[in-house]
């Protein structure tokens, strides 16, 4: 295997830990902050991560289901964030043996257009469909999302990290 | 080193299922498929409501913390705003007090007298009450969710009203829950009455307009007798709103020269953006008599079913 030189070895991902991780971006995506445009959505940034780290695991026909289960929650057309997550999902996959080179800031950079993308996708269906134009700040929403991208690094790659061999010094 | 270190299973070589090319066209042409048969053909029902009903504890789970925090808020009001409040209700129910004792009378009257004149009496609707659960997400359009649903009742194309006004019409209702589509959405109308001139015109949403969305009265002519301030409430020639409701106010008429028809912005009398109990209806559609049968059926006219 290959690896970036000074990269950390990882631990295997728990399977339990990637279907929960996902299930509780739903969740939190399924808060009523209200009807705001440029609210990032979370899900589509976990199920990204776990496409390009776990790409046997998580993939496009996940991304496919859950993009189901936020359109029916969103009274939004049916098909629309499956669409937008199916083809996040299939790019991640697509970049995920060089994403994993650069350092986790650059990484936030080049999963930017991804996001992009997506909301575009979303955009065009709508505005097709005819729907409502939400305003200038659904621009905000894939930027927000890649900047989250350092943050849910950190946070979803913390139990890959622990120790191999915890002791009393290094209980986790 | 200790078990369990690496990924014991290597990644597979040779067998790696269909590719990702082809798994997002397979994907891909199914969302397609969904979203056209979601707009044109109104097949994906059962699944939506699948769907739902599977997402109902999640959701139920989730908005448990957002109705703590409402029931927080409340509970830590000021005795002084809910006074003020108090004074408030008591005096809009002096006001309403005179009208509502006459009702009885009235109606007796109005009975009677629609009896003399061989006129069909009134058509009464039954209301059940339901809360609104949350806003959906969904930014193109202007929906809300409501806590009852085909297992209670509600049918789909019902009013739903709150105590000022038309609120909107349920127009997907799942067996748990219901989306109420509101009457500032773009693709709602609703048939109205001018309750000073009696004209009757047609209000289309307009989600753009003030800062909750407006409505629209559109095809009015140029010197249409419309002002500022005149109430719009429903005409009840739809079968699907009973007459008299409350809709809204005119808000601001501007009367063009090089323009056939006058751009009519009207406020809605319901909280669009902060109703929390509301009540719907049964269309009135089932208790309307039948159509004669002579004469030549003309499209349905009216809201969104």
């Amino acid at each position: 295997m290959i690896m970036r030189p000074g990269q950390q070895l990882l631990l295997p991902a728990n399977p339990l830990f990637i279907w929960s991780s996902l299930l509780v971006a739903m969740v939190i995506g399924m808060l009523p902050f209200g009807r705001v445009a440029w609210m990032p959505d979370l899900l589509a940034l976990v199920l990204v991560f776990w496409s390009v780290h776990q790409p046997l695991r998580v993939g496009i026909g996940a991304a496919f289901l859950f993009g189901i289960a936020m359109d029916v929650h969103q009274a939004s057309l049916l098909g629309q964030h499956a669409l937008a997550y199916t083809t996040l999902s299939f790019f991640a996959i697509t970049i995920h043996r060089r994403l994993l080179w650069f350092t986790v800031p650059s990484q936030a950079v080049q999963v930017l257009p991804l996001f992009a993308a997506a909301h575009a996708i979303e955009l065009a269906i709508r505005m097709v469909a005819g729907g409502v134009w939400p305003g200038p700040s659904v621009l905000l929403a894939p930027v927000i999302e890649s900047l989250l991208w350092p943050l849910v690094s950190v946070i979803l790659l913390a139990p890959q990290r622990r120790a191999p061999d915890p002791d009393e010094n290094r209980p986790l | 080193m200790p078990l369990g270190t690496l990924d014991r299973t290597p990644p597979p070589f040779f067998k790696q299922g269909p590719s990702a090319l082809s798994k997002l066209m397979v994907c891909s042409a199914l969302a397609l498929f969904l979203m056209v048969a979601d707009t044109r053909f109104g097949i994906t029902q059962p699944l939506r409501a699948g769907v739902a009903t599977v997402l109902y504890p999640v959701q139920w789970l989730v908005l448990r913390p957002v109705l703590a925090l409402r029931e927080a808020g409340n509970y830590f009001e000021s005795l002084r705003s809910a006074q003020l409040q108090e004074a408030a209700a008591r005096e809009k129910l002096a006001r309403q007090s005179l009208r509502a004792n006459q009702v009885e009378q009235l109606s007796q009257e109005n009975e009677r007298l629609r009896k003399l004149l061989e006129l069909r009496e009134r058509i009464t609707t039954p209301a059940q009450a339901a809360e609104v659960l949350y806003d959906a997400a969904d930014p193109y359009t202007r929906k809300v969710v409501i806590d009852k649903g085909l297992a209670h009742g509600i049918e789909e194309g019902s009013p739903v009203i709150d105590e000022s006004g038309v609120l909107g019409q349920v127009t997907r209702a799942h067996p748990l829950i219901s989306e109420v589509t509101l009457i500032t959405d773009r693709d709602q109308a609703i048939p109205v009455m001018n309750t000073r001139t009696g004209a009757r015109s047609v209000a289309f949403g307009d989600p753009a307009g003030g800062q909750s969305g407006a409505l629209e009265l559109r095809f009015m002519a140029g010197n249409a007798d419309v002002h500022e301030g005149d109430l719009l409430t429903t005409s009840g020639v739809d079968g699907i709103y009973p007459a008299g409701l409350p809709v809204a106010r005119v808000d601001q008429v501007e009367r063009r020269a090089d323009a056939g028809f006058a751009r009519i912005h009207c406020v809605p009398q319901a909280q669009v953006d902060g109703a929390r109990y509301v009540m719907v209806i049964k269309p009135v559609a089932g208790q309307l008599p039948p159509r004669p049968a002579d004469l030549a059926p003309t499209p349905a006219k009216g809201g969104r079913k």
